[in-house]
């Protein structure tokens, strides 16, 4: 009964803050967002999330952050593999795109660049974007990452008219996994 | 009987476990954003916290596009004011309470173009505020705070690299201080 119990008690309270799909977090895709993160009394999922995680959130006028750890088939993002992102994003004044180690630090080489900007970026006919992140060369949209194991993507969308219901369905792009060193 | 008995007993205490870690971890966490705006913060006095850069740790998860710059202000010494005039790029503005909510958020998109002018006031101060018994200039956007400890992050972008020493300096020109001594 203990084992039950404290099983459960904290592996579940594990599970709502680190995935937290059926807990206050939005899932589109690989992305993961906190939608309420950014409102004066988050709920209290929301509130120890920000608390565990630590990081300075944006306010809801400000803009919506969301992180993929896995790729589109759910497999963890991994830095010896190449990834290709591919697709459209909710109306935004502009966006970022980051890959970090799971820690936060950014895992762009020295002096090299360390993100994705949306108004810097070459773009098809239709305005979606096609971008890789990888440690081999590429084509495009391209930016070098450094390093083993685990890393993780955030998409901040700054200025956004996502969640707030005006617009239609959230579309975000795909995270495709082009083969592995 | 006396095993599932044992088993429902089980998850009911771990139901109870979850909701307590829950509620219990914002006060229990040492490092979430408040604590760590209250060592990196300075009554008022504009800080610009470092952009990060590959490698080094970012707790904060800050975006490297953007420059950030924090403030705190004590409301019990008087309104709070943001002001300044900032470069025709995004900059957001969010306001923090000591529980590391975001109060009031806006951006240069929604609100007055290049010239930010923010008051923030207490409930007590909201009160004479509205008896008309603070004199503020026309035009100061006006934010209640429920408590008198308050952190002000100021996020600014720059079009263009080239432009970013220079965009930064404005920002930190920005004045944070009480209203009335």
């Amino acid at each position: 009964m203990v084992a039950i119990a404290l099983g459960l008690g904290f592996g579940l309270s594990w599970y709502a803050l680190t995935d937290g799909r059926y807990f206050g977090a939005a899932q589109i895709g690989p992305w993961a967002a906190w939608p309420r993160a950014g409102l004066p009394s988050p709920d209290p999922y929301t509130r120890a999330y920000l608390a565990r995680t630590g990081a300075l959130q944006l306010g809801a006028a400000e803009g919506v952050q969301f992180v993929a750890t896995t790729d589109s088939d759910g497999q963890p993002l991994d830095r010896n593999c190449r990834y290709r992102i591919d697709g459209t994003t909710p109306i935004s004044s502009f966006w970022t795109m980051v890959p970090v180690a799971p820690d936060g630090t950014l895992i762009a080489p020295v002096n090299g660049p360390t993100h994705f900007e949306s108004a810097r970026l070459a773009r098809a006919k239709d305005g979606s974007v096609q971008a890789y992140i990888g440690k081999p060369v590429s084509p495009l949209n391209w930016l070098e990452i450094t390093g083993e194991g685990a890393f993780q993507i955030e998409l901040t969308l700054y200025d956004t008219t996502a969640f707030t219901g005006a617009a239609a369905a959230t579309t975000l792009p795909a995270i495709i996994r082009e083969g592995c060193a | 009987m006396r095993t599932f008995l044992y088993i429902v007993g089980g998850l009911l205490l771990g139901l109870i476990i979850h909701i307590a870690v829950i509620l219990t971890l914002p006060a229990m966490a040492a490092n979430n954003v408040a604590s760590r705006l209250a060592g990196l913060a300075q009554l008022n006095t504009i800080v610009a916290l470092d952009p990060p850069a590959p490698g080094v740790p970012n707790p904060l998860r800050l975006d490297p596009e953007l420059d950030t710059v924090v403030c705190r202000l004590d409301l019990a010494k008087g309104p709070g004011e943001v002001s300044g005039t900032l470069p025709d790029a995004f900059w957001s503005v969010a306001i923090f309470d000591r529980s590391g909510a975001v109060i009031y958020s806006t951006t240069n998109r929604d609100s007055v173009g290049l010239t930010l002018d923010l008051g923030i006031f207490d409930p007590a101060q909201t009160r004479l505020l509205a008896e008309q018994k603070i004199d503020v200039a026309a035009g100061l956007l006006i934010v209640e705070a429920r408590s008198d400890d308050v952190f002000a992050v100021v996020r600014l972008t720059s079009p263009q690299p080239a432009m970013r020493e220079r965009y930064r300096a404005q920002l930190q020109k920005l004045a944070c201080r009480n209203l009335r001594a």
